[in-house]
């Protein structure tokens, strides 16, 4: 049984969901049921991605022969596929338990439901195919889907804004995609992936590396590179929270996907150049997404920038891989690969529950920001609870997920001395410095993205009013209990990866990654070693000794409590907590240079500048360097070359018989010629 | 505990390390300038074993100046509170041991009003000699001295004049 | 830093001993007054008694009580009645009872 048989049943029940959705999710029971069966997709979709690891890649099938419109359908379920497509399951289950309490049943649901199932098959379809044509179909379409879902709420003028940005960019990078696949298949003469991959030689090495920066450049657009990412703090916001969670945890990916098969499957580009870049930008990507999140106060479009640093250190390790297999370091290139794809599928998960947790959040309180918040941890407890393990998983804390797969990045990126050159040595090191920073900044950013909102007092009625009355828990729970599946259980899964990679790169890793039963090294075997299973069972121990030795030898004296010493002051107000602002102001005045911020202060009269007749208003702003220095520009230049060519379009009729009677004469010259 | 246990105790855990909190209730700042000369080179209360600390959660006992005054009792109150046991209160400076302003009406006139005082140090200000011997005494390292001291004086040796 | 250096070489440890050992330059300290019983008479009481600004003194019958602990040093006794008053020299004054440091000193001599 192939894993195509799961990802069939998947895009039936998909279909199924988008249908039910659009017919019946006025009702709560349609609601419902249209849940039910994108839940039963995701489970088939999950169960295809996990089989797929273990099969290994399937032959291209053409489904319907070649008669479909648009040229063939041409599937395969790889194994390198496999991984993405288990995410998506686990994603699509996961916001399928948690929609019926998000969203109410009404018109807008069943159409934003409809065009959210219409996204997941297309996702599968991205995933599963096996052919340029399905790929670069299944592609737009998913973009379409997701722009009509960054739309469910119309009304507003910021989500016409979010949602255009998303589209713009989608198209831009769709095109310089097409450019890419079309060269590789040109050379070829394959427009099957298989047979591009398997008759890359054809392909000079100048066009290579062509098709592979067009590749970059145009993913780079979905995954988020640096500056290619501006949609991606304008789209999340304005996206319900599931929307959003999909976007971040599954289109994202999509992007990476597209990246890892141009420069690992198709046709890897020789030389290191193309590694170094690509670790460059990723690098770069990650050190300016973190930077960026620091002085967000919206929590969605700070977890936005969080998913570009991420991308960012997934494309670094990528890059750092490619540089290995340059230098025939084999070992360290499957190696580095299995981390960036275990990080792909950690950041998956917990991203994810960060958004439905953000979500949650709006909804309780009303408001996204995070200075109008406070004390959320006594007034939604169990969403603190799993919000805390996404945010563990996120800052890279053992034990969970996200400390494993950082890991395996950096002992990678730390073997950078094994390629015998210097220079690309201190870049590697380099990189590896940039990825130190991000990582110290992500825990930084995330202590204030979870202790702001969660901890402390709450800061206006709203936030001290919240409820977790239904309000969606097991959704979230799920991913929790998926980030601890994955750290715990993080030798059984990098088996399978290592047989996923063994597809792609042809390198066996077994004995390389897990000599031991539990113990996973970097490839080589003087290096270091680490067991993410015992870290976990040791640090609960760790934590349950000093609580053991309380008990048992608790104080006989008589205990007293009281209050929190507050400096004795009479009374502890909320205003007097730290703020999002103030608690990042070191990160934002150290990096001002890449903040510029405009700093605007008006006061009722320059006579009084202590403000004692009126309010002082203070407001600061961070530049937006990428649409003020780059997009902009560019789109001034492309409105004066239409302005250049709009004489053409004069309007009169004459002129314009004109046109067709000179392109006929041209015609007719060139084929007398 | 019997008072000649707690004493023990005391002289046991806090003789060779003692964290003090000062608190100013209102004084003058004079008995804290003398105070903060304690920690400079010639008086040292370091080589004690005394240390400054301004987290009442870390301190030991609790030195107090000023005549108490009534808006910041609540917060002598908390300070007080805010150490954990065992500790000690010492007031120190004329106005914290009842003088200078016994009657203000925007005062408690002495400490004791608020917090339960264990040892007195008198003094305006207490000359920082006189501070470590009520340190040492509050520990149990130094014996008191004042209640063999009559405050009397012989006679003048001419007794000319015998006006008072 | 050299100047500083041989300087704290050249002076030597400025610290004093004290407790261990009485401190050099404790004589020079201003220290609360001692009393001369027999010069002391009922009206010089009272006169010590309402012009001390911390109202450390108070007679009661036939004694002069005198809070030592509401003694600012201030003089104003001493300037007032100098035959009677003079300094005590002592400034290890601390104590664990409160009481302690009310002295009663007896008064002498007839009223005038």
């Amino acid at each position: 049984m192939t894993p195509l048989v799961f990802l069939y049943t998947a895009a039936a029940a998909w279909v199924a969901a988008a249908l039910v959705g659009l017919l019946t999710a006025r009702l709560p029971a349609g609601l419902l049921a249209c849940c039910v069966l994108s839940a039963l997709g995701g489970a088939a979709a999950a169960a295809g991605g996990g089989w797929s690891l273990v099969y290994g890649d399937t032959p291209v099938v053409s489904p319907g022969g070649p008669t479909v419109v648009g040229g063939p359908l041409q599937l395969q379920a790889t194994s390198l596929a496999g991984v993405f497509t288990t995410l998506l399951g686990v994603v699509a289950v996961a916001i399928a338990c948690y929609a019926p309490r998000y969203h109410p049943p009404s018109q807008g649901t069943s159409l934003y439901l409809a065009a959210y199932n219409g996204a997941l098959l297309a996702c599968l379809a991205v995933l599963a195919a096996g052919g340029m044509v399905t790929f670069l179909v299944a592609w737009e379409t998913m973009s379409l889907a997701c722009y009509l879902l960054i739309l469910r709420h119309l009304r507003a003028e910021p989500v016409a804004r979010g949602a255009f940005w998303f589209l713009a960019l989608s198209e831009a990078g769709f095109l310089l995609v097409v450019a890419a696949f079309v060269i590789l298949s040109s050379k070829t003469g394959f427009t099957t992936l298989a047979g591009i991959a398997a008759h890359a030689g054809s392909v000079p090495g100048g066009w290579r590396a062509a098709a592979f920066l067009l590749a970059l450049a145009g993913f780079g657009f979905k995954a988020g590179l640096v500056p290619l990412h501006v949609w991606l703090p304008e789209a999340h916001p304005v996206a319900p929270a599931d929307g959003s969670a999909f976007l971040s945890g599954v289109v994202v990916k999509l992007g990476i996907y597209g990246i890892t098969l141009f420069a690992f499957r198709l046709a890897p580009p020789a030389g290191t150049w193309p590694g170094l870049v690509t670790m460059g930008a990723g690098a770069v990507t990650a050190a300016i997404g973190i930077l960026y999140a620091m002085a967000e106060r919206d929590i969605k479009r700070f977890l936005a920038f969080s998913t570009i640093e991420n991308a960012g250190i997934i494309v670094t390790a990528f890059g750092a891989a490619m540089i290995f297999h340059a230098y025939r370091l084999q070992a360290l290139w499957a190696f580095l690969l299995i981390a960036g794809i275990y990080h792909v599928a950690n950041h998956g998960c917990y991203k994810t529950l960060l958004f439905l947790e953000a979500g949650v959040t709006e909804h309780a309180t009303g408001t996204r920001d995070m200075d109008r918040l406070g004390g959320l941890i006594h007034r939604l407890p169990r969403s603190a609870v799993i919000a805390f393990a996404g945010t563990l998983g996120i800052a890279a804390l053992p034990p969970l997920n996200g400390f494993v797969s950082e890991w395996l990045i950096f002992q990678g990126l730390f073997q950078g001395f094994r390629t015998g050159s210097h220079l690309t040595g201190i870049l590697i090191v380099l990189a590896a410095g940039t990825l130190g920073l991000t990582g110290g900044l992500a825990i930084y950013a995330f202590v204030r993205g979870f202790g702001i909102p969660y901890l402390g007092m709450p800061r206006t009625r709203p936030a001290a009013a919240a409820s977790e009355k239904g309000q969606p828990i097991v959704g979230p729970g799920l991913l929790a209990v998926a980030c601890v599946a994955l750290a715990v259980g993080a030798p059984i899964v990098l088996a399978a990866l290592a047989r996923a990679v063994r597809t792609v790169t042809g390198v066996t890793l077994g004995p390389l990654l897990l000599p031991g039963k539990l113990t996973v090294i970097p490839a080589h075997a003087d290096f270091s070693a680490f067991s993410p299973t015992y870290l976990a069972v040791f640090l609960v121990c760790a934590l349950a000794v000093p609580g053991l030795i309380y008990l048992a030898g608790r104080p006989r004296a008589r205990s007293v409590s009281v209050p929190v010493w507050d400096g004795g002051m009479v009374s502890f107000r909320p205003r007097m907590q730290y703020s999002s602002m103030t608690f990042s102001a070191p990160t934002r005045v150290t990096f001002d240079a890449l903040y510029r911020p405009s700093v605007s202060v008006t006061r009722p009269s320059d006579d009084d500048p202590a403000g004692r007749s009126g309010p002082v208003h203070y407001e600061t702003q961070v530049t937006p360097v990428f649409q003020r220095y780059l997009y902009r520009p560019l789109v001034r230049c492309l409105e004066w070359l239409a302005d250049l060519v709009r004489p053409i379009q004069s309007g009169d009729v004459n002129l314009y018989l004109l046109y067709v009677f000179a392109v006929i004469l041209l015609a007719y010259f060139l084929g007398a010629v | 505990m019997t008072p000649e246990e707690l004493r023990e105790t005391v002289a046991r855990q806090f003789g060779r390390s003692l964290h003090i909190r000062t608190l100013d209730t209102g004084s003058c700042a004079v008995c804290e300038q003398e105070i903060r000369l304690l920690a400079a080179p010639h008086y040292d209360l370091n080589r004690l074993g005394f240390f400054f600390t301004p987290a009442p959660r870390h301190a030991d006992l609790l030195l107090v100046t000023g005549p108490m005054i009534r808006a910041f009792a609540p917060a002598a109150r908390k300070t007080y509170e805010a150490m954990p046991g065992p500790k000690i209160v010492v007031a120190t400076g004329a106005c914290a041991l009842g003088g200078v302003y016994p009657s203000d009406p925007f005062t408690h006139g002495t400490v004791e009003a608020v917090l339960p005082v264990d040892v007195w140090i008198p003094g305006c200000p207490p000359s920082p000699l006189a501070l470590l011997h009520g340190l040492g005494v509050a520990v149990g390292r130094l014996a008191e001295r004042v209640r063999d001291l009559p405050f009397t004086a012989p006679d003048h040796p001419e007794r000319t004049r015998g006006d008072s | 830093m050299t100047q500083w250096f041989l300087r704290g070489i050249r002076r030597g440890v400025v610290t004093t001993r004290y407790p261990a050992r009485a401190d050099k330059s404790a004589r020079f300290l201003p220290t609360p007054p001692a009393f001369r019983p027999n010069t002391l008479t009922r009206q010089g009481a009272d006169r010590l008694a309402a012009v001390c600004p911390s109202g450390a003194l108070r007679r009661e019958d036939s004694a002069l009580i005198y809070d030592v602990g509401r003694c600012t040093a201030c003089g104003r006794c001493a300037a007032e009645a100098p035959a009677a008053v003079t300094s005590s020299g002592e400034f290890e004054l601390a104590v664990t009872v409160r009481s302690v440091l009310i002295k009663r000193i007896p008064l002498q001599g007839e009223p005038r």
